[in-house]
C-alpha cells in the first residue's frame, strides 16, 4: 500500500514538472534557444505569488497575476535584447541565458534574502482518503492546474491563427515572414508565454515546496530532461514526459533515500541521451 | 609584429616582478587572478576553439585540489607527487568522462556537464578518503612569493599551449568541429577523439591550478573544491576576453578579476551580480571579446557595436 502513495505522490509531483517543462520546451522548439534562466522565471513566478499572499491574496487568485506579470517580463527580454541575438550560434543564446540566470539569482537574493519561503493557504497542508490511500490537496490543485494548462497550450497552438502562426515559424522563418508573419513579434510572444507557464509553475511549486532564490540551479535541468523525455512538439507529451520523473523520483525516494532524486533524474537524461541519440542529435 | 612581442615581454617581466615590488595582499589578489585566468585559459581549449560549452571544469579544479591534498596530507608525498597525482586522475576521468558525453552536442553536453559538476561535490562529501565533510588540511607552507611564481609559470605553459593549438592541426580540427561538425566529420575528423583529447588538456592545466590552490590555502572542503561558482567565472572571464583567442581569456580574466576585487571592497553584495550584467553586455556588444575591440573599433568607432548587432537580430 505505501508504494501506491508514493506512486500516487509521484503522478501528482510528476504533472507539476512536466508544467515547469513546458515553457522550456515551447521556447526550444520555436525560438531554439535553451533558457537556462527558466528556472530562474519559475523563481520569479513563486516569490511573486508569495509576496501577494502575505498581502492577503490566495495563491490561485494570483495565478493568472504571476502568469501575466512574467509574460510582459518575458516578452520585454526577447522584444528588447534577446531577438538582437536569436540567430547567432545556439553558444551564443545558451550564455546569454546563462548571465540572466546569474543576475535574477542574484537580484533575488539581494531583494528576497536567502531564507526559505513557502505559500501555504489553509488547503496546501489538507488531504483527504480515498481507500487507504492518502490524497494531497496542495498536490492535487497543482497537478489539475498543470494538466489543464498543457491542454490550454495545445489548443493555443493548434486551432488559432496565433498558434499557427508560432508553428509556421518554428518550422521555417522565412516562409512564415513571406506570409506575412512578423517573426520578432512571434518571438517575443513565444518567450513571454514561457515565461508565463514558469510563472504558473512558481506559483505552484510555492505551494507544494519552499522557494529560494536558488531553486533554479536543480529546476532548469529537471525541465530540460523532461523537455527531452517529452519531446519539443506536443504539451501533453511533455506533461506524461514530467509524470515520469515524478515517479521515477517517488520510487528512487522509497527505496534509496530522498538525497537521489536529482542523480536519478540525471542518470535518465544521460540513458535516454545514449540510447536515442539519432533522435536527440536531431532535435539539437 | 616585434613591438607586439616586446609589448607582450614586458608584461609578463611586469607580472613576474610582482612579489618583489608588490605587497602582500597585491600579491594573494595576484594568485587567485592568475589561477582563475588558468582555468579560463584551459575552458577555451574545448568551449572556445571547439565550441562544446562546459558548465563542468569546476570537477577538474576540485579533483586536482582532493589529489594533491590526498597524496599530501593521507599518504605523506611531496607536493610535485601530489600535482602528478591529480593531474593524472583528473586527465583520465575526463577521458573516462568524455567518451560518452561528448557525443552529445550543443545544449545536451552542457546541461549533462551542468549536472556532473552539482553530483561530483555530493561524492566527495560521502567519501572516507576525502575526508567526508570535514575535507582536509595540508602541510603548512608560507611562501606566497613561490605560489604566486608557479601559478604564472601554469598560465605560461597554458597560453604556449593555447598558441600551439592555435596554429596546429589539432587547432585547425577543433575549429572546424565548432563551424560545422558534421561537414568536419565528412572530411575524415574524428571529432570524437579531438574533443576528447581537448576536455582531457583543460583537465590537466585545471587540475594543476586546483593542486596549486589547495596547497596554498592548507585546508579544502567539498563545497569549497567543487564550487561551481568557478564555472560561471572561468565561462565568464573567457567569452569576455574573446572566445578562441590565444590571450583574450588571459586578459579577460585579469581585467575582470580586478574590477571584482575593487566593487568586492565598496559594494560587496552586488559583486557576483556583476558578473551576470557582464555575459548578458559581452555577448550582445562583444560577441568575438574584448581582444577584437581594439582592431575592430579602430576600423569602425562606434558602429563596431551597431555591425555586431547587426549580424545577429532578427
Amino acid at each position: 500500500m505505501l508504494l501506491v502513495q508514493i506512486l500516487v505522490n509521484g503522478v501528482l509531483l510528476g504533472g507539476l514538472y512536466g508544467l515547469m517543462a513546458l515553457g522550456m520546451a515551447l521556447v526550444w522548439g520555436v525560438l531554439n534557444i535553451v533558457n537556462l534562466a527558466h528556472g530562474a522565471f519559475i523563481m520569479l513566478g513563486g516569490y511573486l505569488v508569495f509576496f501577494l499572499f502575505t498581502a492577503g491574496l490566495d495563491p490561485l487568485v494570483s495565478l493568472p497575476i504571476a502568469m501575466a506579470v512574467l509574460f510582459l517580463f518575458g516578452y520585454v527580454i526577447q522584444r528588447s535584447l534577446l531577438n538582437l541575438i536569436v540567430r547567432s550560434a545556439l553558444l551564443n543564446t545558451l550564455l546569454f541565458t546563462f548571465g540572466l540566470d546569474v543576475v535574477l539569482t542574484y537580484l533575488a537574493q539581494l531583494l528576497f534574502s536567502a531564507d526559505f519561503r513557502t505559500i501555504n493557504p489553509s488547503y496546501a497542508g489538507a488531504n483527504f482518503s480515498v481507500g487507504a490511500v492518502t490524497v494531497p490537496v496542495g498536490r492535487l490543485i497543482a497537478f489539475a492546474i498543470a494538466v489543464a494548462l498543457a491542454l490550454l497550450l495545445y489548443l493555443l497552438l493548434e486551432r488559432t491563427r496565433l498558434g499557427r502562426a508560432i508553428r509556421a515559424t518554428a518550422q521555417n522563418l522565412d516562409a512564415a515572414r513571406l506570409y506575412g508573419v512578423n517573426p520578432a513579434q512571434i518571438y517575443a510572444i513565444t518567450f513571454g508565454i514561457g515565461a508565463a507557464l514558469a510563472g504558473a509553475a512558481g506559483t505552484l511549486y510555492g505551494i507544494v515546496a519552499q522557494i529560494t532564490p536558488y531553486i533554479g540551479v536543480t529546476l532548469t535541468p529537471k525541465s530540460f530532461v523532461i523537455a527531452i523525455i517529452g519531446g519539443l512538439d506536443n504539451p501533453l507529451r511533455i506533461v506524461a514526459g514530467g509524470i515520469v520523473i515524478g515517479l521515477a523520483e517517488a520510487v528512487t525516494a522509497l527505496y534509496l533515500g530522498p538525497t537521489y532524486t536529482d542523480v536519478v533524474s540525471f542518470g535518465l537524461l544521460v540513458l535516454i541521451l545514449v540510447l536515442r541519440p539519432a533522435r536527440s542529435l536531431k532535435i539539437a | 609584429m616585434n613591438g607586439r612581442w616586446f609589448a607582450l615581454a614586458a608584461a609578463v617581466a611586469l607580472l613576474a616582478g610582482v612579489p618583489w615590488f608588490g605587497n602582500a595582499v597585491l600579491i594573494q589578489f595576484g594568485i587567485n587572478a592568475l589561477l582563475i585566468a588558468v582555468l579560463a585559459q584551459s575552458w577555451n581549449i574545448l568551449g572556445g576553439f571547439a565550441g562544446y560549452v562546459s558548465f563542468g571544469n569546476s570537477v577538474f579544479y576540485g579533483l586536482g585540489s582532493y589529489g594533491v591534498a590526498i597524496a599530501m596530507a593521507q599518504w605523506n608525498l611531496p607536493f610535485w607527487v601530489g600535482l602528478i597525482f591529480a593531474a593524472t586522475i583528473a586527465v583520465a576521468f575526463a577521458a573516462l568522462l568524455g567518451w560518452p558525453i561528448l557525443r552529445l552536442r550543443g545544449p545536451y553536453f552542457a546541461i549533462v556537464t551542468l549536472g556532473i559538476s552539482a553530483a561530483m561535490s555530493a561524492l566527495a562529501a560521502n567519501l572516507d578518503i576525502a575526508g567526508k565533510n570535514v575535507g582536509l588540511i595540508l602541510p603548512l607552507t608560507r611562501n606566497d612569493t613561490l605560489f604566486y611564481e608557479a601559478s604564472l609559470v601554469l598560465l605560461a605553459a597554458a597560453t604556449l599551449t593555447v598558441a600551439w593549438i592555435a596554429r596546429s592541426r589539432f587547432g585547425m580540427a577543433l575549429i572546424a568541429i565548432r563551424e560545422d561538425e558534421d561537414a568536419a566529420a565528412s572530411v575524415g575528423v574524428n571529432a570524437t577523439r579531438f574533443k576528447i583529447a581537448a576536455l582531457a588538456m583543460a583537465a590537466f592545466f585545471t587540475a594543476i591550478a586546483g593542486g596549486i590552490h589547495a596547497y596554498w590555502i592548507t585546508y579544502i572542503d567539498p563545497a569549497g573544491s567543487f564550487d561551481t561558482t568557478l564555472d560561471v567565472r572561468m565561462v565568464i572571464m573567457t567569452m569576455f576576453g574573446g572566445p578562441g583567442t590565444i590571450l583574450g581569456p588571459v586578459v579577460g580574466a585579469l581585467v575582470l578579476s580586478a574590477i571584482y576585487e575593487v566593487l568586492a571592497d565598496s559594494i560587496s553584495k552586488a559583486a557576483a551580480l556583476f558578473f551576470g550584467i557582464v555575459i548578458l553586455v559581452a555577448v550582445i556588444f562583444l560577441p568575438r571579446g574584448l581582444v577584437d575591440l581594439g582592431g575592430g573599433f579602430r576600423a569602425l568607432r562606434w558602429r563596431y557595436f551597431l555591425t555586431n548587432i547587426r549580424q545577429y537580430r532578427i
